[in-house]
C-alpha cells in the first residue's frame, strides 16, 4: 500500500485539539447529593465486575481518534499497484458504431467496452492522462487529456453507441493529435474490429487493440430500393445477406404505409445472399418498411437487430401533360415530346381551348379569349392585346442584336444566345416578368409568375429565327420544363445512410420547413437560404419534410435512412491492420497501474461514525424518572 | 422555629396515642407504666414471706389468720418511661435542598417533625422525654429530660430550631449518647444512616446500656430515584468527598439495586439484633407515618 498523497498525514496533528477537547470535556458537572457512600460502593462493585469499565470512559474518545485516522487514511488516497493496459498519456478509442449493438457479449459489446474502460480508469496509473474519443459517424472527444477519473468516469457513462457506421479517420486522426509532447503515448482500440484496410496514416506512439465480441451470427436486410417500371408499375428490390456460419431460415416481410403487405420466408446458405423482388404492388404507397424475422424455433442467434429492418420511399414517377395549341409548328412539338417528361397533345386552335386541365399549355401564334389555370408558354402572341391585361404588345421591330442574357438564374443556364439570329420581334412589356434575353429592341425571352401561373413569353416566331436549329433551343426547352415541373426538395438516389447528411431545396414559397424524424422529434428550419442542409440522421427510419407557406402545408417529402453497411453488419471479430502496428495486441506487455481505494477507509470512518453515535446515544438516553422505582421501593420497605 | 411543626388537631390526634415498650423497665419516677419494682399502686402482684424489718401494714392479715404465718402482700409499680429521641444532624440530613429536588421532601424537617411527634406523644403519656440532635461525639445537645406535658411547648419550640450541620461520625456520637444518658428507655432514632463509620457499633453501645432501639431510617425521593444523568462529579455535602460517576441509564439501575440491597441489609441486622426498622420515605406524609407505619411496627399503640 503506498499513498498518492502523503500530506495528508500531517492532518493527524488534528488529533491534538481533538484530545484536548475531550480532556476538557472531561471536566465533570459538580452535583450535591447527600452521600457518595452508595456511589462509591457502586462503583468499586462495577469496577471489581467489570475492568473494562474502565476503558469505557474513553471508548468516545477511542471511536473519535479512530474515525479521524481513517478519514485521514483516505485522504492519502492509498493505492495499491495492480497490472494494467495503459499508462503514460493514452487516447481511448470507444467503438461506438453500430456493430457494438450486437449482443453476443451480453448485455453488449458496447457495454463490455464501456466496462473495461470503467475498469481501465480505475487502475489508472498516477502519471496517467487519458482521453476517451467515441468512434461512431462522427469522432468526437467526450473528454480530454485529464487524470481527473470522476470527469472519466462521467463521461463513459454518458456514452451511447450509435447506429451507423463508424468514423475511423477522423478517430485516429483525433488521436494522433494528442501524442504531441507526449513522452508515452499509446492508443487503446476498444472495437470489434472492422477497421477499413485503406486507413492512410501515420501513426504515433503504440496502438493496442483491445477486441470485444465472440460471434457472428447475423442476418441483415443489405439493401432495400424501390423503382417505378413503365409496364408493371411500382417494384421493390431488396436484399438479405447472411453474415454468419451457418444456413439460416429468415422470414421477410414488407409492411407499404404502416400496413402489413407481404411475408415469406427465405433460406440464406452460411455467408451467402438472396436477393427479392417484388412487382404487382399497388401505386399510391409512399412508405415501404422491411423487416427480418425469425421463424419461431429458430435456434441460430441473430445477434445484431439493427440491421433487420430496412425502409425505403417510393416516389411514383408521372408524366405531365402538355397542351400545343399552335397551327402548325413541328419544333415545338419536337422540342417537348423529345424531353419524357412531357406528354404533348395537340389541339386546334380553331376550336378552341379543350375542357381538360393540362399541366402546360403553349400558344403559337393564338391567344384564348381566358387564360387556362395552368402554366403557360406563349410564342409568337398575336398582336391583339391579350387577355387579362397579361402584357403590353408593340410593334414589330427589327433591332433584334442580343444585348444580354440574364445570368444567375436556373432558367438560363448554360444557355448562349449570341448566336441565334432573330428576324423580328414585338416588344412585350410585363411587370411580373424578368427579361431572360434581351435584344437591342427589347425582351426577347421572358418568364415570371403570374396569378399563380408560370408564364414564359417568346415575343417572336421561331420559323423566323434560327434558334430551333441552334444548340440553344433544348437547352432553353430543358431550363424552362425545370421551372415549370414543381421542383422536388430532395434530390436524394435511393436512401441515405445513417449520419449521412440530407440537403433540402425547399420551394422559394416555403416559409416554413419542418424534418420529422421517426422518433417523432421535429426539426424547424426557416430557410433563407436555397438549400438547407439536414444531418441529424442518427436514427434508421423515415424522415418527413414538410413545407409550410403560412400554416399551410405546400409540399411533403419522404426519405428514408437505413445502416446498410457491410462492414458493420459483418459482425465477426476482426484484428486491426494499422499502418505500423499490427498482429495480436491484446498480448501486449502489462503495465503497472494504481487502483486507489480510499472509498474503502472513507466507509469504515463512517461505519465508525455510526458506531460512536450509538454509543453516544445510548450513554445520555435519559430513562423516564420511573415513579415505578419509588413505588417498588416503597413496596419492598413495607415487606421487610 | 420559621414555621409551626404541628397544627392543634395534629397535637389532639397524638394525644391518642402512647408509646409502646416491649421490656418492662424500672423507672425513676411515679409514672404510668408497670415497672419492674413492687411498689404502691392497687393492683396486686405477688405475696412473700415476711421478713424482719418488714412494714407490718403491708402484712396481709387474713392470710396469717388462715395459716398463721405472716406473708408481704405486693403490689404493682407503675413508674415512668424513659423516651429517648435522638435526631441524626449531620449534613447529610440536610437534603434536598434548594434547587437540589422537592423542598417537601428535606430529610431533617421531616426528621423534626416526626421526632417532635413521638416526644410530644410521650409527653403526653407521662413518659420522661429526652431529645438529642446528634452533632458528633461531645457535641450532641439535649433537651430534658422532662416529663409532663407542660412540657410540650418548650419541647416543639427546641426541636423546630434544630439545624444540621457538620459532618457526624454516628457510632461515637450513638457511644457518647449511651455513655451520658444510660438510663434505659425506648430509643427511637431518626436517621438516614448515610456516614461512612459503622454506625451499628452505637446502636450496639445504645443497646447495651439496656435502650429498646428503633430506628426509622428516612430517605428522600431524590435518593432512591437520583435525577442524575451524563458525566457527573458527585460531591457529599457531608464530608466534601467526591466520586466521579457517569450515569446512564445501566449506571441508574445498578444503583436502584444497590440501595434496594443496602436497605435489605440494613433490615436483616435489624431483625438479628432486635430493633425495630422503618424505612421511610420523606415523600409520604409524617401523620401517615405516625398514625399506621410506626403502629405496624409497634412503637406507638
Amino acid at each position: 500500500m503506498s499513498f498518492l498523497a502523503p500530506l495528508a498525514f500531517a492532518l493527524s496533528l488534528l488529533a491534538v485539539p481533538i484530545i484536548l477537547l475531550y480532556m476538557l470535556r472531561l471536566r465533570r458537572r459538580e452535583v450535591q447529593v447527600s452521600s457518595t457512600l452508595l456511589w462509591r460502593q457502586l462503583l468499586q462493585d462495577r469496577e471489581a465486575n467489570a475492568p473494562w469499565q474502565r476503558l469505557r470512559r474513553n471508548l468516545l474518545l477511542l471511536l473519535q481518534l479512530l474515525i479521524l485516522a481513517a478519514l485521514i487514511l483516505a485522504l492519502a488516497r492509498p493505492y495499491a499497484e495492480v497490472p494494467t493496459l495503459a499508462s503514460g498519456r493514452t487516447a481511448l478509442l470507444l467503438d461506438a458504431s453500430a456493430s457494438m449493438n450486437a449482443t453476443d457479449v451480453p448485455p453488449s459489446r458496447f457495454e463490455a467496452a464501456r466496462r473495461f474502460a470503467l475498469e481501465l480508469i480505475e487502475t489508472l496509473g498516477g502519471d496517467g492522462e487519458v482521453a476517451i474519443i467515441r468512434v461512431a459517424e462522427n469522432a468526437e472527444v467526450l473528454m480530454n487529456y485529464t487524470r481527473d477519473r470522476a470527469q472519466l468516469r462521467a463521461a463513459l457513462e454518458r456514452a451511447a453507441p450509435s447506429k451507423g457506421a463508424p468514423d475511423w479517420n477522423a478517430a485516429l486522426t483525433l488521436a494522433a493529435a494528442g501524442a504531441q509532447g507526449a513522452e508515452k503515448f499509446t492508443i487503446l482500440l476498444l472495437s470489434d474490429g472492422g477497421l477499413p484496410p485503406d486507413l492512410d496514416l501515420t501513426l504515433y506512439g503504440e496502438v493496442r487493440h483491445v477486441p470485444f465480441g465472440a460471434a457472428s451470427q447475423n442476418v441483415a436486410i443489405s439493401a432495400l430500393a424501390t423503382a417505378t417500371d413503365p409496364v408493371r408499375g411500382a417494384q421493390i428490390y431488396a436484399r438479405l445477406t447472411n453474415y454468419g456460419d451457418q444456413p439460416v431460415e429468415v422470414i421477410f416481410s414488407l409492411s407499404l404505409d404502416g400496413a402489413l403487405h407481404s411475408a415469406a420466408p427465405y433460406r440464406l446458405a452460411e455467408r451467402g445472399e438472396v436477393d427479392i423482388t417484388l412487382a404487382d404492388l399497388p401505386s399510391d404507397f409512399r412508405r415501404v418498411q422491411a423487416q427480418l424475422t425469425r421463424p419461431s424455433g429458430s435456434a441460430i442467434p441473430d445477434y445484431l437487430s439493427l440491421d433487420d429492418t430496412a425502409y425505403a420511399v417510393y416516389t411514383p414517377v408521372r408524366a405531365e401533360r402538355a397542351l400545343l395549341m399552335s397551327r402548325a409548328n413541328p419544333f415545338l412539338e419536337r422540342g417537348f415530346a423529345a424531353l419524357n417528361v412531357w406528354q404533348v397533345y395537340r389541339g386546334d386552335p380553331s376550336r378552341g381551348l379543350p375542357a381538360e386541365r393540362y399541366d402546360l399549355y403553349i400558344f403559337d401564334g393564338w391567344l384564348p379569349p381566358v387564360l387556362p389555370e395552368g402554366n403557360l408558354l406563349i410564342v409568337n402572341p398575336p398582336p391583339e392585346p391579350p387577355p387579362a391585361n397579361l402584357y403590353s404588345i408593340g410593334a414589330l421591330s427589327t433591332q433584334t442584336q442580343v444585348l444580354r442574357v440574364r445570368s444567375d438564374d436556373p432558367r438560363t443556364r448554360y444557355l448562349r444566345f449570341n448566336e441565334v439570329n432573330v428576324r423580328a420581334f414585338r416588344p412585350i412589356q410585363a411587370e411580373w416578368a424578368d427579361v431572360l434575353v434581351e435584344a437591342e429592341g427589347g425582351a426577347l425571352v421572358l418568364a415570371g409568375e403570374f396569378e399563380g401561373r408560370r408564364v414564359a413569353i417568346l415575343p417572336f416566331n421561331l420559323l423566323d429565327s434560327d434558334l430551333p436549329l441552334k444548340i440553344a433551343y433544348p437547352i432553353l426547352i430543358a431550363n424552362l420544363t425545370a421551372w415549370y415541373q414543381t421542383p422536388r426538395a430532395l434530390n436524394l438516389e435511393g436512401s441515405a445512410r445513417i449520419g449521412q447528411t440530407v440537403v433540402i431545396q425547399p420551394p422559394p414559397q416555403a416559409e416554413t420547413v419542418r424534418v420529422i424524424a421517426p422518433d417523432g422529434s421535429a426539426t424547424t428550419f426557416r430557410p433563407d437560404q436555397p438549400l438547407l442542409i439536414y444531418a441529424e440522421t442518427a436514427q434508421a427510419g423515415i424522415y418527413s419534410v414538410e413545407m409550410y407557406n403560412g400554416g399551410a402545408l405546400i409540399q411533403q417529402e419522404f426519405f428514408a435512412v437505413n445502416l446498410f453497411s457491410a462492414n458493420e453488419s459483418d459482425i465477426a471479430p476482426r484484428a486491426v491492420q494499422l499502418g505500423g502496428a499490427d498482429g495480436a495486441l491484446a498480448e501486449a506487455p502489462e503495465e503497472v497501474g494504481q487502483r486507489e481505494f480510499w472509498s474503502l477507509f472513507a466507509l469504515i470512518g463512517l461505519a465508525i461514525l455510526a458506531v460512536e453515535w450509538f454509543i453516544y446515544h445510548r450513554r445520555l438516553g435519559v430513562p423516564r424518572l420511573r415513579g415505578g422505582a419509588v413505588r417498588r421501593f416503597g413496596r419492598a420497605a413495607r415487606r421487610s | 422555629m420559621s414555621e409551626r411543626l404541628f397544627d392543634e388537631k395534629t397535637l389532639r390526634q397524638l394525644d391518642q396515642l402512647s408509646l409502646i415498650a416491649n421490656r418492662v423497665r424500672a423507672g425513676a419516677m411515679k409514672g404510668e407504666r408497670r415497672s419492674v419494682r413492687r411498689g404502691t399502686s392497687l393492683e396486686f402482684a405477688d405475696y412473700r414471706n415476711y421478713a424482719r424489718g418488714d412494714d407490718l401494714r403491708r402484712v396481709d392479715w387474713n392470710v396469717f389468720a388462715r395459716l398463721e404465718r405472716p406473708f408481704i402482700k405486693l403490689f404493682e409499680e407503675e413508674e415512668d418511661l424513659a423516651v429517648h429521641v435522638l435526631i441524626d444532624a449531620s449534613a447529610s440530613m440536610d437534603f434536598p435542598r434548594e434547587g437540589e429536588g422537592d423542598a417537601k421532601h428535606h430529610k431533617f424537617r421531616f426528621a423534626q417533625r416526626v421526632g417532635a411527634a413521638l416526644a410530644y406523644i410521650a409527653l403526653a403519656s407521662g413518659d420522661n422525654v429526652a431529645v438529642t440532635a446528634l452533632y458528633g461525639a461531645g457535641l450532641n445537645v439535649t433537651w430534658g429530660a422532662h416529663r409532663g406535658r407542660g412540657r410540650a411547648l418548650a419541647l416543639l419550640e427546641y426541636i423546630g430550631a434544630l439545624k444540621p450541620a457538620g459532618n457526624l461520625d454516628l457510632a461515637s456520637a450513638l457511644r457518647d449518647y449511651a455513655l451520658r444518658y444510660p438510663r434505659a428507655g425506648l430509643c427511637l432514632f431518626l436517621s438516614d444512616l448515610l456516614t461512612p463509620s459503622a454506625w451499628q457499633d452505637g446502636i450496639a453501645a445504645l443497646q447495651g446500656v439496656g435502650h429498646e432501639v428503633a430506628i426509622i431510617h428516612l430517605l428522600a425521593p431524590e435518593e432512591i430515584d437520583p435525577p442524575l444523568v451524563g458525566d457527573l462529579q458527585l460531591v457529599d455535602v457531608e464530608s466534601g468527598a467526591t466520586a466521579d460517576v457517569t450515569v446512564d441509564a445501566a449506571m441508574r439501575d445498578l444503583y436502584m439495586r444497590r440501595l434496594l440491597a443496602w436497605r435489605d441489609e440494613t433490615a436483616a441486622y435489624c431483625r438479628k439484633r432486635g430493633i425495630h426498622y422503618a424505612t421511610v420515605e420523606t415523600s409520604t406524609s409524617w401523620e401517615t407515618l405516625i398514625m399506621t407505619e410506626l403502629r405496624r411496627l409497634g412503637v406507638i399503640r
